[in-house]
């Protein structure tokens, strides 16, 4: 009696602790909102780092395998090294998109668009953005990109990703971490209150790493009236050189 | 205080527009014919002034003349810059419209560019110097009006050379005329460069079967611009 007593009063807890989502008219979460990521270490290395000159130090976001290492194979572990010498090759410092999950992880803001057919990711980042279509259509074949094919599914109230179709091209973070073009990601958006989102990206690259990894990260919901402002990288003077080069007489 | 003035027929419109009208249904993927992009006048969807020539003040017609000279190297777009407005909207480059109750997203295949053009409030942020501007938008009846401030002077008006300055302002229309048609109408005006403001209007057409992909620009001497093509999609 005692027992069913503490069961059913768990029980209530349990169900009064769930998170309701606000929902479309499909009966879907509603994700639209501005977010950004609350996990900044992320940015500079998913790994984890101790704070140095003007980069914040914090924990990997890495929660699987459960030391929070990426798990390297000895070839990617020496590329993944010498970038982080050359940090000035990171893609992004000459104005490309960062790939998935990059994506998720720098400290600007991200606006989710989402109806019944597709969810839209804007990134502010390099003005960035995913259309990710939720009709169970399959990925197109021989299409290779920065950021890859997106397609979505519900599984519950979680969107679940699947992101393939990579160049191979883009890094992970500023520290150098890498993948290739045999990546393949699964991401899960959840959200487990009304201000955040609980993102989830699991990376399989069995030429780059011994075992799939997962990431964890929080997405926070920025005040009411956020605006995404316009990135111009290219249009920069002095990066514009880096893509068309001096004008050919 | 004339910025103040100037925002009260805007905040009465977006007023009416929440209280009284339904929003029309834009969703889809868009394009304008091909030829549209190369010249204005040339493509003949100059409405206003009736000659159909953009209304050029005589001191600035001289940059034009040079501009479309140097076309093939000077154009922003073979640099990968965003493309601007209205120019985003008949770039040989498809783009997809989403909605919901705050704005209206125009999310461009043209170097992954996009715009929100924002419902839910009407004063402008100023003197930003966007490529693409900041969009505030309204509804009259079934056509999504954008206005469109804050420029830089980064971007053209076409292939041609024809351009604008910073004080570009742009007064966009959007009508859905069938299944598969829409109206683009956009008003250009700017003090610095044209005597009067002027009028396009050109049809934008839906396309089926397509979906938006990366347009990335490539970088190095030998990097050429080009337009990535209307993707089909996995039937």
């Amino acid at each position: 009696m005692r027992f069913s007593i503490f069961l059913i009063s768990f029980v209530a807890l349990a169900q009064s602790a769930k998170f309701e989502p606000p929902r479309q008219a499909d009966g879907h979460p509603d994700l639209q909102g501005v977010w950004r990521n609350a996990s900044i270490v992320a940015a500079f290395n998913v790994e984890g780092q101790e704070a140095f000159y003007n980069e914040p130090g914090g924990k990997s976001v890495i929660v699987d395998p459960p030391d929070g290492k990426l798990p390297y194979l000895p070839a990617a572990l020496k590329q993944a090294n010498e970038n982080h010498v050359h940090r000035e090759l990171d893609p992004t410092g000459h104005c490309h998109t960062h790939g998935v999950p990059r994506l998720l992880v720098p400290p600007f803001p991200i606006e989710i668009v989402e109806d019944s057919n597709d969810v839209v990711l804007l990134f502010e980042t390099e003005h960035s953005l995913r259309i990710i279509p939720l009709d169970g259509s399959p990925h197109p074949k021989l299409y290779r990109s920065w950021n890859g094919d997106s397609r979505g599914h519900w599984e519950g109230d979680t969107l679940v990703v699947d992101v393939a179709g990579f160049n191979g091209r883009t890094w992970l973070d500023q520290a150098g971490n890498i993948v290739d073009r045999n990546e393949h990601v699964v991401e899960r958006f959840t959200m487990t209150a009304r201000d955040t989102i609980a993102y989830e990206a699991r990376v399989d690259d069995p030429t780059i790493y011994a075992k799939p990894w997962t990431m964890r990260i929080p997405l926070r919901r920025q005040p009411a009236g956020t605006e995404l402002i316009e990135y111009d990288c290219i249009e920069g003077e002095r990066s514009e050189i880096h893509y068309a080069g001096p004008p050919k007489k | 205080m004339p910025a103040r003035r100037k925002s009260r027929p805007i905040f009465f419109a977006v007023f009416v527009s929440a209280v009284c009208v339904r929003a029309a249904d834009l969703r889809g993927i868009w394009m304008a014919d091909k030829n549209v992009d190369a010249s204005l006048e040339r493509a003949h969807v100059i409405v206003d002034p009736p000659d159909g020539k953009i209304p050029y003040k005589s001191e600035a017609i001289a940059k034009q003349k040079q501009n479309f000279e140097n076309h093939a190297t000077a154009d922003p777009e073979t640099r990968c810059f965003q493309p601007g407005v209205p120019r985003a909207a008949y770039v040989p480059s498809p783009f997809q419209i989403f909605q919901n109750d705050r704005a209206v997203y125009m999310v461009y295949q043209d170097v992954h560019a996009y715009r929100i053009v924002y419902l839910d409030r009407a004063e402008h942020n100023e003197g930003l110097g966007y490529a693409m501007g900041d969009s505030r938008g309204h509804w009259e009846g079934d056509t999504l009006v954008a206005d469109v401030t804050s420029f830089s002077d980064a971007t053209w008006l076409d292939a041609a050379g024809d351009y604008h300055s910073d004080e570009l302002h742009v007064i966009e229309r959007y009508t859905r005329t069938g299944p598969d048609t829409m109206t683009y109408e956009a008003t250009i005006e700017d003090p610095k460069v044209f005597s009067r403001p002027w009028t396009i209007r050109l049809p934008l057409r839906l396309q089926r079967g397509v979906q938006i992909v990366e347009d990335e620009c490539e970088e190095g001497p030998n990097a050429r611009r080009h337009h990535v093509p209307l993707f089909r999609r996995a039937p």
